[in-house]
């Protein structure tokens, strides 16, 4: 039989009451133990919890008299509405930027699965042509109408420019110069995206364009008639208008191609 | 007591709602039984005042953090317990002072051996409380709350381990420790008697 340490007894003395526990069915059976533990209830039992000094009906008056001073007026209410007000701020702004990215995400999917289908609604040639195509088509489109625009701007002037006055040459001349090069870009886009009508204006129009802007001194009478009638011949001004009336179906056809649809 | 808990809360919320008066009858309320327990646990009446006072003083300024669904009789005794605590812990050194000149066992042996005094002199003036306290002084400060807690003031392990703030089984541990030692102390007293 093991006899219960002091510990045990210990907690046996201050768990009395609490019902019949295996300590104390272990004193009932054995007389050491029993022993021990009638010592232990002894010691224990002369300390007895010291009465305090009694405190009359006033005391807690006294106290608080004594501690009032020292204590702040509550206003913290406000600062824990603050608190909380702050902590509910922050939670609705993460929340409302947490909304707007799930929107926007949500958006970019809705508007990639349109396009795609109205890609896969086209017939086959057409989905052929509407394949993806590289961003910078868009930027060659908004170029490529302005300038057809300025092109036909300066077509117009020429076939009705004086050749005496050098006050309406010059400008035209300048602004050929300005268009050459932007022309020449477009030419190149043209090629290589395989728009053979748009390459073969934009050619000729780089033809007048190059005499226009290479011509040295004032343009003559001659000089005139002979740019206006290579203009009239090729029928370019003609065919820079059908160019930029085309140029919103231009825009359309390259929205649906590409993801965005933007421009 | 849930009409005292009722009043508690109402006198709580009107604090925090800026009426500081209310407080008053919150001290008035709890003072003697905070008073009781600080008395046990610093052995001081002078001490256990200035407990009582500090203990206010604290729970006022923790009043934000009290919760409702607490009772707020177990929540500033706690304080008190652990302000009592403080307290014997900065008079540690003037205590251990006191149970080095009053606990030597030489000291004590001749105390109760003097022929001339004898074992009953001894009970009837009171110098076993003496010793008693002598013993008790020579326990740590948490051994010492653990034990006035345990046996006088009637408390479970849980309730102690909550208001030192330890675990339930360090606090039965402590329990154990402090009667372990005030029983060694008093050993040669027993023996003379």
């Amino acid at each position: 039989m093991n006899h219960l340490n002091e510990e045990e007894l210990i907690e046996h003395y201050y768990s009395k009451g609490a019902g019949v526990d295996a300590a104390g069915e272990h004193l009932e059976q054995c007389g050491q133990c029993a022993r021990v533990f009638k010592a232990l209830e002894s010691d224990l039992g002369e300390f007895v919890a010291v009465e305090p000094p009694a405190r009359d009906a006033a005391y807690g008056e006294r106290v608080w008299q004594s501690i009032s001073s020292a204590l702040p007026v509550y206003e913290t209410r406000k600062r824990s509405w603050l608190r909380i007000n702050l902590w509910q701020g922050l939670s609705y702004a993460a929340a409302c930027a947490l909304l707007a990215a799930a929107a926007f995400f949500a958006g970019r999917q809705w508007e990639h699965k349109q396009s795609q289908t109205a890609v896969q609604n086209l017939p086959p040639p057409a989905r052929q042509q509407t394949a993806p195509a590289p961003p910078r088509e868009r930027v060659v489109v908004v170029v490529l109408s302005d300038h057809l625009e300025r092109s036909e701007r300066l077509l117009v002037e020429l076939k009705h420019a004086d050749a005496d006055s050098e006050e309406t040459v010059s400008p035209l001349r300048d602004e050929a110069r300005s268009l050459l090069a932007a022309n020449r870009i477009c030419r190149q886009d043209a090629k290589k995206i395989d728009d053979p009508d748009l390459a073969t204006a934009l050619d000729r129009l780089d033809r007048v364009l190059a005499n226009l802007a290479n011509h040295q001194g004032n343009l003559d009478a001659a000089d005139l008639t002979r740019l206006q009638n290579e203009m009239s011949a090729d029928g370019l001004l003609f065919q820079v208008r059908v160019l930029r009336s085309r140029i919103p179906e231009r825009k359309a056809a390259k929205a649906a191609r590409s993801e965005g649809g933007e421009i | 007591m849930v009409r005292m808990d009722q009043n508690d809360h109402a006198a709580i919320r009107a604090i925090l709602a800026g009426d500081k008066e209310a407080y008053g009858a919150l001290v008035a309320r709890h003072a003697s039984s905070l008073f009781r327990v600080a008395f046990r646990i610093t052995g001081n009446e002078a001490d256990a005042e200035e407990v009582v006072q500090e203990t206010f003083l604290r729970a006022y300024r923790k009043l934000e953090g009290f919760e409702s669904r607490s009772n707020f009789g177990t929540w500033i005794y706690r304080i008190a317990v652990r302000c009592a605590l403080d307290r014997i812990g900065r008079n540690k050194v003037d205590e251990s002072r006191r149970v080095a000149e009053a606990s030597d066992p030489e000291q004590d042996q001749v105390q109760v051996a003097d022929d001339a005094a004898g074992p009953e002199r001894l009970l009837l003036s009171g110098e076993l409380g003496a010793l008693q306290e002598a013993a008790m002084s020579s326990l740590t400060a948490t051994e010492r709350t653990a034990f006035v807690l345990r046996h006088m003031e009637d408390r479970t392990t849980e309730e102690i381990a909550a208001a030192l703030g330890i675990a339930p089984n360090a606090a039965k541990q402590a329990v154990f420790r402090a009667v372990h030692k005030m029983r060694m102390r008093l050993a040669p007293l027993r023996v003379r008697i």
